[in-house]
């Protein structure tokens, strides 16, 4: 049995239309206009227990409303829907118990209470036992090393400290399945690396179903194996992230501050962008060359003030993808 | 572990909450201090003519500091609940398994419980200082803190039926003014119901309000137990509405549920 079934997912809203300037806002008062939108339009695909999927589209895709209706918050328009065996909209009340989720622009906790404490209640509500969840807090504490940080209120905690209390709170209660929703957003380089390390040995040690939406491939690559690409609330992509990569993500972008003004870079594959004196950017084609290869010539040829190595935007990413299957249609 | 259990756990941290909040605890009191202090001044300058036997300005002092203390208690939790829908995080508390409304309820009578018991000393000491003493018959006293409660949980019902309306009308403020105003009116908060035109009397008994306020101020104009058992078993019934009619909005607003931002 699969752990999430998805099929023909259709999600429709009703909002009010705003017209401009001051007298649409007065006819809007007296007769006001709706329309729909469709967030999601026919999604499709099944997740077998224990697999990591990023579901991955740019802003407004509908990845989000998908995560919704998959964990019983909002139901869907038309469609089936299984999660965990049972049906979001239906047994949401069951299926509290069977999944965790975090929402990276939200909080799942008591802000004004240390995270300690919101650990004890959810503990409570999700009704485990004792000593099962004493052991369990231990467990998550040590391996999320939150130590003193869970004593602070969490209105006192930085985003990625946060995130991390977050994190333990969702997997409390063993869920089989684990959705997050932009996890890494807004935090910086080292705790972005560290929230996909936790999750994606989280998974892995517990064996719990993680899919995971957002618009930052790294996210993508460095937890799921398996990434499904939604554009305009329709399914554009379902493959390994490997193949993905190979695909749709040929290059990655390097950026340098040297202390030298110019760096003398000259390989195959490498193509310079434009760049301000002490600052190099550079494109890298990953079918000509490896990123390591580049940055050895790199320090070789100067000093590296600093360093980032970044992957294209997930709007370009899927732009090719996009328009690598409207060719393929226009070809069938 | 049961629902109770989980019901407890919510009220518990309503509880700190307001524990945390010391000075608003204080300004409440003070607040309730203020408003017994003028009312006293009030009615012993025009000397207040209540229908009502043995019944003088001490004693509405007195029915004003009771029916203020079931008030004050009640956390304003349409706030909150408003918030959770304009801002899309009313998301991460539907996938806990605990209905919404049921915690948001825990939360605010742990607060409320709070602050009954803070503000139930003040009421009592500025009374009586402000007063010049006890209620004509003090035993009466003893039957007002279930009333209290009654009133207080009352409020937090309502108040959590405004914050749902928030799925329909986004600002609640509106209908929170307005039901305010109607419970400082027909729940007689300032002056008893006895004092009011009969016609106004008539329309008030029809509507949840006397049990908000009323029903624990009179509570200072005798012992009357078997009136009490009335008040209490009215304010039980108009509960038991109130939490259908949470029921029912709750349903109906999960339909309408659009997640801010995405």
């Amino acid at each position: 049995m699969s752990a999430i079934e998805l099929e023909g997912l259709r999600k429709v809203f009703r909002v009010r239309e705003r017209t401009r300037g001051f007298g649409g806002a007065l006819r809007g008062l007296f007769a006001p206009r709706t329309r729909e939108v469709v967030a999601v339009d026919g999604v499709s695909f099944a997740i077998a227990p224990g697999e990591r999927v990023a579901f991955v589209g740019p802003n407004g895709a509908g990845k989000s409303t998908t995560l919704k209706v998959l964990s019983g918050i909002l139901r869907p328009s038309a469609g089936r829907v299984r999660v965990a065996g049972l049906e979001p909209g239906r047994d949401r009340g069951q299926l509290g118990y069977k999944i965790g989720a975090v929402f990276g622009q939200r909080s799942q906790l008591w802000v004004h209470l240390p995270a300690a404490d919101s650990f004890d209640l959810l503990a409570r509500i999700y009704e485990l036992a004792p000593a099962e969840y004493r052991a369990r807090r231990a467990e998550l504490m040590k391996a999320f090393e939150l130590g003193e940080i869970a004593e602070k209120p969490v209105r006192q905690l930085s985003l990625g400290e946060r995130m991390r209390c977050e994190l333990v709170a969702s997997l409390l209660h063993r869920p089989e399945i684990l959705f997050l929703d932009e996890p890494t957003i807004g935090l910086d380089v080292v705790a972005k690396a560290t929230i996909r390390d936790l999750v994606r040995e989280r998974s892995l040690s517990d064996g719990c179903t993680v899919l995971l939406t957002s618009h930052d491939t790294g996210d993508m690559e460095r937890v799921c194996e398996r990434v499904l690409v939604i554009h305009r609330g329709q399914l554009l992509l379902d493959r390994p992230v490997e193949a993905l990569r190979r695909s749709f993500i040929p290059r990655k972008r390097i950026r340098v501050v040297s202390e030298e003004a110019e760096l003398a870079i000259a390989l195959p594959g490498v193509v310079r962008l434009p760049s301000a004196p002490h600052k190099t950017e550079l494109e890298v084609d990953l079918r000509a060359i490896g990123v390591d290869r580049v940055v050895a010539a790199i320090v070789a040829s100067g000093r590296v003030l600093d360093l980032s190595v970044e992957d294209p935007p997930m709007e370009e990413i899927v732009g090719a993808i996009y328009g690598g299957a409207r060719a393929a249609e226009r070809t069938a | 572990m049961s629902a109770p259990a989980k019901y407890l756990a919510l009220a518990g941290v309503g509880a700190r909450r307001a524990l945390g909040e010391r000075a608003a605890l204080v300004g409440y009191c003070v607040f309730l201090g203020s408003v017994l202090f003028i009312f006293a001044r009030v009615w012993k300058l025009i000397g207040v003519a209540s229908p009502l036997p043995g019944v003088g300005p001490r004693e509405l002092v007195w029915y004003l500091a009771l029916a203020e203390w079931a008030v004050l208690s009640a956390p304003m939790v349409y706030l909150a609940v408003e918030a959770d829908v304009r801002s899309g995080d009313i998301a991460c508390r539907l996938v806990r398994p605990v209905p919404y409304v049921g915690a948001q309820i825990a939360e605010a009578l742990g607060e409320a419980a709070v602050r009954l018991l803070a503000l139930g000393p003040s009421a009592f000491l500025f009374a009586w200082f402000f007063a010049g003493g006890l209620p004509a018959d003090p035993r009466g006293l003893l039957l007002a803190p279930p009333l209290a409660l009654l009133g207080s949980l009352l409020w937090v019902l309502s108040l959590v039926l405004i914050g749902l309306s928030a799925f329909w009308i986004v600002d609640t403020s509106p209908v929170y003014w307005i039901w305010q105003k109607l419970g400082f009116v027909l729940g007689g908060l300032l002056f008893p119901l006895e004092l009011y035109p009969e016609w106004l009397q008539r329309v008030a008994r029809f509507t949840p309000f006397p049990n908000l306020c009323w029903a624990a101020g009179r509570s200072a104009f005798g012992f009357a137990p078997v009136e009490a058992c009335a008040l209490f078993a009215q304010g039980v019934g108009w509960a038991t509405l109130l939490g259908l009619a949470l029921y029912a909005l709750a349903r109906r607003a999960r339909a309408r549920l659009v997640v801010n931002g995405g």
